[in-house]
């Protein structure tokens, strides 16, 4: 069972659309590193100068990674993974 | 043909608080609650889409002062999701606080409702914040919530955040030192453009709704004397694509290095000024602002913008007129929204060479 990692609705022009896509990965590094070996546009979204940008979160199972080991959090089949951009609108 | 004659009720003169009863029956108000609420005093900044719900739910539930503080006119694509506007409010020319004050005191006349007209900046967010009890979010951008979470953790005061988009939205309540705050969970704003705006992504009413109703559950927790009922995750919903999450966030406080409330760095409060001229988000729009307020006479400044080919109407609250290809809105304050351009350099030029300096 991969594991699902959900795209932001403004991400996905860079996912050829999908809102979700299956990959595998120990961790949330390599998982995420998997996601940009797919689709190469959606790197520079998420992460600037390796780091991912300040105004992105990355959620696992709904836990902020940044409280867990940040990128090098384990990750195994069945997880669901969230990547969630800060939202603006009021 | 039958005869009725309708009697204005002035409910302010009722101390039953018999309007009240239905929530007065819920357990977690009752009377007790009721009468905090109505002791109560809330800053909502921004009356838009989120703004107007909230308001309209505060004034209902009885909150005795709000005070709304918007810097926008109504537009007819504001009609969709912000729900205490009509197409009169549009053909009088009002600015979004003032409508919406009107149209809360008719809903309510025993609370107090203050309608104010402008920029929220670091100049006034302080007076705006200090006389209320809790303050909640309905702006669109992140420069203000920034501001407002500096405030509430400087001055120890509780503020819900609420952002909506698309399908989507969020929601946390802070508390400042029992609860992450605002820059715990997002470090920075979204860049420019990156996250999407209601203009460019387009926004459902549903979802407005649901946040902003979000937002003042906690809120009637908070002013009930009840914050350890809040709740302690983000929430995030969306609507299209049926989503609910709730993500826990408690541990982010005192884990992550946070400027403002670990190290109270308040950098938006006590930072260097920013811009005063700020593009409006995809609106292709911009926002010229004075760093002290201005007092404009309209009278005159209409009469030497018809001298220059301009088209003027105005009232008390705001002056309008379309040049060149560009269409100004100015308020009393001298601050202006300018339409036609998101060039912040020929704003100021634009500004500078119909209005003045």
């Amino acid at each position: 069972m991969p594991i699902k990692v959900q795209i932001p609705q403004a991400m996905r022009q860079h996912a050829d659309g999908q809102a979700n896509v299956d990959l595998a990965g120990a961790n949330i590094k390599e998982l995420l590193d998997n996601l940009g070996a797919k689709h190469p546009n959606i790197v520079a979204r998420i992460f600037e100068n390796g780091q991912v940008r300040r105004f992105v979160n990355i959620y696992l199972n709904d836990e902020d990674v940044r409280y867990l080991d940040n990128l090098q959090t384990a990750t195994k089949d069945g997880d669901v993974v969230a990547i969630i951009p800060a939202v603006a609108g009021g | 043909m039958s005869e009725f004659k309708i009697e204005k009720v002035d409910m302010s003169k009722d101390p039953s608080l018999e309007r009240y009863s239905r929530q007065m029956r819920f357990g977690g108000v009752m009377e007790k609650g009721q009468r905090k609420l109505l002791d109560s005093r809330v800053t909502l900044c921004g009356c838009g889409a989120l703004g107007t719900v909230i308001a309209n739910s505060l004034v209902r539930a009885g909150v005795g002062f709000v005070r709304v503080v918007d810097r926008d006119f109504i537009e007819s694509h504001n009609l969709q999701r912000q729900v205490l506007f009509d197409e009169a409010d549009i053909a009088a020319n009002l600015p979004k606080a003032e409508a919406a004050a009107r149209k809360l005191r008719v809903i309510n006349s025993g609370v107090t409702v203050e309608a104010i007209v402008t920029d929220i900046n670091r100049t006034n967010i302080v007076e705006l914040a200090k006389d209320v009890d809790i303050i909640l979010d309905g702006t669109d951008n992140f420069e203000i919530r920034y501001l407002i979470n500096d405030v509430c953790v400087k001055f120890d005061k509780p503020w819900v955040y609420g952002g909506s988009i698309g399908s989507h939205g969020q929601t946390m309540t802070i508390i400042p030192g029992q609860t992450p705050c605002l820059r715990c969970v997002f470090e920075a704003a979204p860049a420019p453009g990156e996250a999407g705006t209601c203009e460019t992504a387009g926004v459902l009413a549903p979802i407005v709704s649901i946040i902003a109703s979000f937002q003042v559950a906690e809120c009637i927790k908070i002013l009930t004397g009840q914050p350890e009922t809040i709740n302690r995750e983000l929430i995030y919903v969306d609507v299209w694509e049926n989503i609910t999450r709730r993500i826990k966030i408690a541990p982010l406080l005192g884990k992550v290095d946070c400027p403002c409330c670990k190290h109270k760095k308040f950098e938006w409060l006590e930072g260097e000024q920013g811009s005063q001229t700020t593009s409006l988000c995809g609106r292709n729009a911009v926002q010229v602002a004075h760093r002290v307020a201005a007092k404009l006479n309209f009278d005159e400044l209409a009469s030497h913008l018809k001298l220059m080919g301009g088209d003027v109407s105005y009232n008390r609250f705001l002056l309008k007129f379309t040049v060149e290809e560009y269409e100004f809105t100015v308020f009393p304050d001298g601050r202006a929204i300018i339409k036609g351009t998101s060039d912040l350099d020929k704003a100021r030029v634009l500004y500078a060479k119909y209005i003045g300096h």
